[in-house]
């Protein structure tokens, strides 16, 4: 006995360390690979833009300036983006996290007599869409258009953060949920008090892809809130900054007649590093809560 | 691990005991209905000779005369043909990529290590696709880095245009996905792991386990709940392949096997100023999908697994 | 603690929300001046609030507006939106499914105290404008002509050759594609790379000859053949004036030859062996890098993108000047056709149903079009963004010109209402063109030096006299605004899909194939398959519609 473990702890010694630098030299490759768009975005946005125009640039600038920064945080509505962009965020994230943990926590309840149904119902929706007209004039008579809780409300509930949730509540073991019961304790209380503390990783998780949705939203804007200039959201600016050449349906007419102006993919560029920027220091922030291990107080299963 | 269901009999005291459950469910369900159910009343357009001067409620109904339209299209079945290969293939390749890489990830011993790399693999995540396509255009093309590498090393004598070869499409696609989201779809599953309990680990080291046993019996067993439920959801998705990679990158040589469901729908019906055609498309997506998950649900059933409902 | 934090930020930001929101109100009126939004199309760049001109304009009229821009997805998918929603902007620039909404407001109604609009166009033109009901409904933004046009930017297409390229060969006299090929190859075999400006010591390699075929933008590759047969862009087919009937240019001895020629030169190398796959980025950076020798192409596709970086490799002689080129010595061009006649009754700026203040929103347009707003729309203020000689002639400063380039100045400063009506030509002063861009002198001035020289060496002062001018074909020009309007619903259109889709796979590949004459015969096979005389009926219907006196 002694002695196969020996054997064994001396295969997986060698075997192991190639594993370990295999793996490195692997994660090494990754990141390269999927650094370099990043750096080469970095570099264009940094690059003039007529200068940027020739192509060519990989990972440094070839002519440096700050002009595309300043074209972007010069752009007049942006700080209103912002704001806006920011309390959708925060909001529209504090909503959807609670209401589909609350879903969620509902579906994977083992004895509820509607289990099924329920998860039925909210799966199809995943795969069904009214279309773009219907969704508009549903939002339109319930008085969303024109105002900002069209960015939060509709998208609350969602099926797919609501699947990852269940999953997650379903790898507790029952037993927490049982001697709490046993203890008199409601479903709220189970809630609130004995599952949620315990599913901090998935509830950043779910935060945040809700938050990054959030954030990078901007078609909805143009959709409800075209009219309202106050109500605009931070991708929406910059969207309208990069009006140029990827026009998918312009007519040669219009276009013949054009003042001129293009927009230099280094602008592009710039933008899309100032959208990154928030979103990749939000990260370490969660970073936190994706602790190892429940916490397993009681019965082992 | 997921315990069995314990099918209850609909009784008045069951009711009762469920009852904050049961009010809660009341309400989202409502919600559901409103937002998620309300708007296929919009479905009927797919019915309609819809302009939008008429609306919904005046267009003149047609029947099955747009459905019978796309399917005597060769091009729409061609098309679907297509997104259902790139649909399959990404599918299949961006999610072994995706455990692959949370499953090695994790066994980076360096905490720091694991934080930067994380961080630095879902940040082509925000790069729009025009961005990424056009890094990736330049690449391939006959004086990128691709091929002067083959050049280098003799494997080709002639630069060799990708973007020419209607072979190359589908593998350059996968790609494209894999390279942008690997790092992004690892998220859930690395917060997965996180979940694991730590002391099935210790276990698994008392019994001489090593580092491939404890994957294979530690670690891809905790997160399989979370595999079969993406996997079962993206099932359902495998229509919605894509438009703006397809749109991107394609042109008119490699078009029979490039252009989507969406392509079409944009290029035979918005720009025509058909919207019908986009919604009878959109009915026809959404039929094959909630059939997908159905039987997908239903062998995930007689297997055990973990299932959508 | 974390909760507490949580539930703080979640007040601050309903907090915050609410107050902004409040913040909207109607920002309609402030004071006195009028406030209207328009929307438009396409994709333009959003001048900022404030902008200084745009708050001249307003003291001197009383009125301003907010121009918003197509963003994302397409026009069609805009417009379907605004009519869905029955709320739209005041002015609208969308296509004829607004009329067909009924969003639209009969101008004709309104004019009777707006001269300027009134007056834009004599009678007869204003007669194409309307609509079955009576009515007209929109008024055309572009290529309206009062007094005498200024030819001097040639905008429509052209086969492109670089100065360096005829210098080299000493300026020759270049009238047929053969003869244009041929230079092509002389100079490309001589000189198959040069210097790298940006890389001093490195050298690039020169690419003789490139076309664009990315999606919409075909069709420089589908019809060159009509203007090598010397005809004018109809854009969609040949009008033959004589006889007037409809010819199609797709199946002429014309195209195979062209064809056949491109064929040739692709298998020489003459063609960029990518030029199928390049999407419209790599094109203009191709263009831009100063490497393509020549091209066939329209002057907006490319210059407004590429000549600030050619400029600065003026040394190299990078710019690139028209060539008159045709099948033949014998077959004169028509590449160039004068300004006014390119004037499409498809298009135009609407006022909508939306529109409270229709009889201020006409004034609104009325008043844009006075020769003092329209200078100062184009050319600015007198002083500070232009100056003005003493013989009269305005000019502008080598700093003016660039402040005018730079896109943040010129957000915070310039007003043109782009796509708002203006009258073209000259000044009633009849020295000034209406834009500095159209300003003979101005014009010349601020050419290129590599260009100028070519220029010059040819006896020309603008691009259009290296092509010549020539007067609108008639009253039928051009068709393709006619093709433009069809859509699925009626068989020409349909048909119309089919032949473009059938092009679009065949063109390329005759090109690349090696067996050409085997290739076109199957193309034509396929292109008569899909019945183009149904098309080029319906074409024939409206030529006809069109030419009645």
């Amino acid at each position: 006995m002694e002695k196969k473990k020996e054997n064994n702890k001396i295969k997986t010694s060698v075997w192991d360390k190639v594993f370990v630098v295999c793996n490195t030299l692997f994660m090494v490759l990754f990141v390269i690979i999927t650094l370099y768009p990043v750096l080469n975005t970095l570099a264009i946005s940094f690059n003039d833009g007529t200068d940027a125009l020739r192509g060519g640039i990989y990972l440094w600038p070839r002519k440096w300036t700050l002009q595309n920064y300043s074209t972007v945080l010069q752009r007049q509505n942006l700080i209103t983006g912002a704001y806006i962009t920011v309390a959708r965020t925060v909001l529209g994230t504090l909503l959807a996290l609670a209401a589909n943990a609350v879903l969620a926590f509902i579906v994977s309840r083992k004895d509820f007599l509607f289990k099924r149904e329920l998860s039925l119902f909210w799966v199809i929706t995943m795969y069904v869409n009214g279309g773009m007209i219907p969704t508009f004039l549903l939002y339109r008579g319930l008085h969303l258009t024109n105002s900002f809780w069209v960015y939060v409300i509709p998208g609350m509930f969602s099926a797919f953060n609501m699947l990852v949730i269940r999953t997650y509540m379903a790898g507790i073991p029952d037993s927490l949920e049982e001697s709490a019961q046993l203890d008199g304790a409601g479903y709220t209380t189970i809630f609130l008090k004995i599952i949620s503390p315990l599913c901090k990783p998935v509830y950043a998780t779910v935060a945040l892809f809700v938050a990054v949705g959030q954030w990078n939203s901007w078609f909805d804007a143009m959709l409800y809130n075209r009219m309202s200039s106050n109500l605009t959201t931070l991708q929406y600016e910059l969207m309208k900054l990069l009006s140029s050449v990827t026009n998918q349906s312009a007519s040669a007419e219009a276009m013949k007649n054009a003042a001129g102006t293009v927009t230099p993919t280094s602008v592009r560029a710039a933008a899309t590093i100032l959208t990154m920027l928030p979103i990749v220091c939000l990260y370490p922030f969660l970073q936190r809560y994706f602790v190892t291990g429940l916490t397993i107080g009681g019965v082992k299963e | 691990m997921a315990s069995q269901e314990k099918k209850r009999n609909i009784t008045w005291k069951e009711i009762k005991k469920q009852k904050v459950l049961i009010i809660w469910s009341a309400i989202i369900v409502a919600y559901g209905v409103i937002f998620c159910y309300l708007p296929l009343g919009g479905w009927i357009m797919a019915f309609q000779n819809y302009k939008p001067k008429d609306g919904l409620l005046h267009s003149a109904f047609v029947g099955l005369d747009k459905f019978k339209q796309l399917f005597s299209d060769d091009t729409f079945i061609q098309v679907i043909r297509n997104t259902l290969a790139m649909g399959v293939i990404n599918l299949i390749v961006t999610f072994i990529a995706a455990i692959v890489f949370a499953i090695l990830l994790n066994e980076v011993k360096s905490n720091g290590g694991k934080k930067t790399v994380q961080t630095i693999s879902y940040l082509p995540h925000f790069l729009s696709w025009i961005i990424v396509t056009g890094i990736l255009h330049d690449a391939l093309s006959s004086s990128g880095i691709i091929n002067e590498l083959l050049l280098k090393f003799h494997i080709l004598d002639q630069p060799l245009n990708f973007f020419a070869y209607p072979q190359f499409f589908w593998p350059i696609v996968a790609f494209a996905n894999v390279w942008k989201e690997t790092g992004w779809n690892a998220i859930i599953y690395l917060s997965a792991i996180t979940a694991i309990d730590p002391s099935l680990y210790e276990a698994a080291n008392m019994d001489g386990a090593g580092r491939w046993a404890r994957i294979r019996y530690v670690t891809l067993p905790g997160i399989k709940p979370t595999i079969m439920i993406l996997l079962l959801m993206n099932v359902g998705n495998v229509l919605n392949a894509g438009f703006e990679i397809q749109y991107l990158l394609g042109n008119g040589l490699v078009k029979s096997v490039s252009e989507t469901i969406d392509i079409y729908v944009l290029k035979w019906g918005i720009s025509q100023n058909d919207f019908a055609i986009g919604t009878a498309a959109g009915i026809f997506k959404s039929f094959v999908s909630i059939v997908l998950i159905v039987i997908a649900n239903q062998i995930a059933k007689k297997n055990g697994e973990e299932r959508l409902f | 603690m974390r909760k507490k934090m949580a539930a703080g930020a979640a007040a601050a930001a309903v907090v915050m929300a609410v107050l902004l929101a409040a913040r909207t109100a109607n920002d309609h009126e402030s004071g006195d001046i009028k406030e209207f939004t328009a929307f438009f199309d396409v994709s333009e760049n959003e001048i900022n609030e404030g902008n200084e001109i745009m708050e001249l304009i307003a003291q001197k009229i009383g009125a301003r507006c907010r121009e918003q821009w197509l963003v994302g997805k397409s026009a069609e998918d805009a417009i379907a939106g605004f009519i869905a929603s029955g709320e739209y902007t005041d002015f609208i620039s969308g296509s004829v499914a607004l009329y067909d909404a009924g969003a639209l407001v009969p101008i004709d109604q309104y004019w009777d105290n707006c001269p300027n609009i009134k007056n834009l166009m004599p009678a007869q033109k204003w007669e194409q404008f309307r609509q079955s009901d009576g009515h007209i409904y929109w008024i055309p933004q572009f290529g309206v002509v009062h007094g005498r046009s200024v030819e001097v930017l040639h905008e429509g297409e052209a086969f492109w050759i670089q100065t360096r390229v005829l210098k080299w060969a000493d300026y020759p006299d270049i009238r047929t594609i053969d003869e244009y090929f041929a230079l092509l190859e002389a100079y490309a075999a001589e000189n198959p790379v040069m210097k790298d400006p940006f890389h001093p010591g490195e050298e690039m390699d020169n690419i003789p000859f490139t076309v664009l075929c990315d999606d919409w933008r075909y069709f420089c590759l589908e019809n060159p053949p009509q203007f090598l047969d010397g005809y004018p862009n109809d854009g969609s087919c040949i009008v033959d004036e004589e006889t007037m009937t409809v010819l199609d240019y797709n199946t002429s001895e014309t195209a195979r030859r062209y064809f056949k020629k491109l064929n040739e030169e692709y298998h020489k190398g003459i063609v960029d062996q990518e030029f199928f796959t390049q999407n419209y980025q790599e094109y203009l950076q191709k263009l831009a890098s100063g490497r393509v020798l020549g091209m066939v192409d329209q002057w907006w596709q490319f210059a407004y993108a590429v000549n600030g970086t050619l400029e600065i490799m003026s040394d190299q002689g990078c710019g690139y000047v028209p060539l008159p080129v045709t099948i033949d010595r014998s077959v004169e061009n028509q590449w160039h056709v004068k300004r006014g006649a390119e004037l499409s009754a498809a298009n135009g700026i609407s006022i909508t149903v939306s529109c409270e203040d229709v009889e201020g929103a006409m004034k609104f347009i009325n008043d844009l079009l006075d020769e003092e707003i329209i200078k100062l729309r184009y050319w600015g203020v007198e002083g500070e963004d232009y100056n003005v000689y003493e013989n009269g002639v305005y000019y502008r400063t080598p700093e003016q010109r660039a402040a005018a380039r730079n896109p943040e100045y010129s957000s915070a400063r310039f007003c043109m209402y782009p796509y708002f009506p203006r009258t073209e030509g000259m000044l009633s002063d009849g020295i000034n063109a209406f834009s500095p861009e159209y300003q003979p002198g101005e014009f010349f001035d601020a050419l290129v030096p590599d260009v100028k020289e070519c220029l010059l060496a040819y006896g020309c002062k603008s691009y259009v006299d290296m092509l010549g001018t020539n007067e609108e074909p008639g009253p039928w020009y051009p068709m393709y605004s006619y093709s433009e309007m069809l859509s699925s619903e009626s068989e020409a259109g349909r048909v119309w899909e089919q032949m473009n889709r059938v092009k679009r796979e065949y063109l390329p590949r005759i090109i690349m194939t090696d067996d050409f004459d085997g290739m076109w015969k199957q193309y034509m096979e396929d292109y008569e398959f899909c019945q183009p005389e149904i098309f080029l009926a319906e074409m024939q219907k409206e030529l006809e519609h069109r030419n009645m006196p």
